[in-house]
């Protein structure tokens, strides 16, 4: 829409178990509701990081009019699964994948400094958004989490339920200035303005949780939020936008 | 790109998105009040709630006090709350199955409490019972005396609440499932069909989910669907927004959104 752009962090496409939006239903979808553009990640990723990456990457090529930014998935340091930090960001440049995300739990590792340390400094160090979906209800872990690599840039994308969660969230808001908080779930009244308020539209991020929800009513919710326009157009697409142009891949 | 529901001239998507409003009041059949154990909430009080209610143009909000389903606030309390937003707030009085004498108590005032009170809240599996349980019986005959909708709370786990058992026992009481039996979706359907034409899906956590509301209008139709949000669980635009984003006919919509509720209650209540 000519008044307001979307740029939504939090879409999922893809799997090769369930039958799952692909590209083409995103990009439907996206046209349906107004929404420009899509930070996408694949569905399956919790099946392996690889393949999930390589195919996130076939599906992003997929869309040729440049809506859609891939999310790759990062792996422990000492194994050698995935190319050292440069190499990596320099295939994502290539990909047009644009944030990273991890799954520890599936993948089962810690998510701790001395086992993935060094590609989530190097992404600290070049501002690399990282997405963080993988610790739904699991707040502990989240916490430890965010006090192992306080400088790296996070975007909490997990929509684990659509019950709001100020009480867990509120504390990572406080503590870490970039920690994003994505909007996908987060449906108490007032919350989104009452957010911004606290904690500056600066931190918060437009996301649908496509496919298992739709675009359109979290459109609604941060256009009719009660903020100014300039702090709707910030939370719909703007702050995504700059977190991923500030990015040095 | 394409055009946006957002942009097709004349439609109610259209109307809300440019206007933050319809053309029509809009009915939100559940609804709470008050601070809730599990959640924060900065806004919950009735002020804050009702202006929120205002800005996008909820008529009527029908709710039971949080404080109340746990046991802190009777519900003569509730409807003073109501006397202080005469054109906006309505409520449900909370059921507590394991208070009978209050029970017959708040039943013998209801009639005094017209016209805020409009009906029962009743929740089976927060208050450790199912539908089916006698403690019930008494709040159960007297909607169904008296023709009262009884909001319901369901979720998957409907089935195992004696929930359809119930509805068939109650020929006249207008009973709405909060939350639609939430992913025991043929199970929700079951209960609207094969009752007495008395039962309703109340659509609290359904709207923004993907092609459900889509779903459940073909199910059952919706002339037996209902607007709710939990508010303030639930931001009224985000809700709003859910149901005009739903693959479904304007007709639908204002159905959800107003008829049914004005083909139950009337416009004046
Ligand atoms: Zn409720």
């Amino acid at each position: 829409m000519k008044d307001l752009h979307f740029f939504d962090a939090n879409c999922r496409i893809g799997n090769d178990l369930d039958i799952m939006p692909k590209t083409a239903e995103l990009l439907s979808d996206l046209d349906r509701y107004g929404v420009e553009r899509a930070l996408v990640r694949h569905n399956a990723i919790r099946w392996g990081a690889l393949p999930s990456n390589s195919q996130i990457a076939e599906m992003v090529r997929e869309d040729t009019e440049n809506r859609l930014v891939g999310v790759w998935c990062i792996m422990p340091d000492s194994c050698g699964e995935i190319p050292p930090p440069d190499q990596f960001f320099k295939l994502m440049k290539e990909n047009r994948i644009g944030a990273i995300t991890l799954s520890p739990f599936e993948h089962r590792y810690v998510p701790r400094h001395n086992v993935i340390g060094k590609i989530m400094d190097a992404a600290a160090e070049r501002k690399i958004p990282v997405l963080l979906d993988a610790f739904a209800e699991k707040w502990n872990q989240l916490y430890d989490f965010m006090e192992e690599f306080p400088k790296n840039t996070c975007i909490y994308t997990e929509a684990c339920g659509k019950w709001g969660y100020d009480r867990q969230i509120r504390p990572l808001l406080d503590t870490y200035e970039n920690f994003y908080f994505g909007t996908a779930g987060y449906w108490v009244q007032d919350g989104l303005a009452i957010l911004a308020k606290k904690y500056g539209a600066e931190r918060l991020i437009y996301g649908s949780n496509f496919p298992r929800y739709n675009h359109g009513c979290g459109m609604m919710q941060v256009k009719y939020s009660g903020l100014d326009h300039e702090s709707v157009a910030k939370i719909a697409a703007g702050n995504l936008d700059s977190l991923l142009k500030g990015a040095q891949l | 790109m394409k055009e946006a529901i957002w942009e097709k001239k004349g439609s109610l998507a259209e109307q809300l998105w440019n206007t933050g409003k319809l053309d029509f009041p809009i009915y939100d059949m559940h609804g709470h009040m008050g601070p809730a154990y599990g959640i924060y909430f900065q806004n919950c009080m009735p002020a804050d709630m009702v202006a929120h209610m205002k800005r996008i143009g909820i008529k009527h909000l029908v709710f039971s006090h949080h404080e109340t389903l746990t046991g802190f606030k009777p519900n003569p309390e509730v409807v003073e709350i109501c006397r202080e937003y005469p054109e906006h707030l309505r409520m449900y009085a909370g059921i507590i199955p394991q208070r009978t004498e209050e029970i017959k108590r708040d039943l013998a005032l209801f009639d005094s409490w017209k016209p805020y009170a409009v009906g029962l809240k009743i929740l089976p599996i927060y208050h450790n019972h199912k539908l089916s349980d006698k403690e019930y019986d008494y709040a159960l005959s007297f909607a169904d005396e008296r023709a009262l909708p009884v909001l319901i709370h369901t979720w998957g786990n409907a089935p195992e609440c004696g929930i359809y058992e119930t509805l068939c026992k109650y020929p006249n009481a207008k009973f709405f499932l909060a939350h639609c039996c939430f992913g025991a979706w043929e199970y929700a359907e079951r209960c609207v069909k094969e009752t007495h034409n008395n039962v309703w899906l109340e659509l609290t956590a359904v709207p923004g989910e993907r092609g459900i509301i889509e779903k459940l209008v073909g199910m059952v139709g919706s002339e037996k669907i209902l607007f709710g949000t939990d508010l303030p669980w639930f931001d009224e635009y985000q809700a709003v927004g859910g149901v005009l984003s739903a693959d479904i006919t304007e007709d639908d919509m204002r159905n959800i959104l107003y008829r049914n509720v004005e083909n139950i209650l009337g416009k004046d209540w």
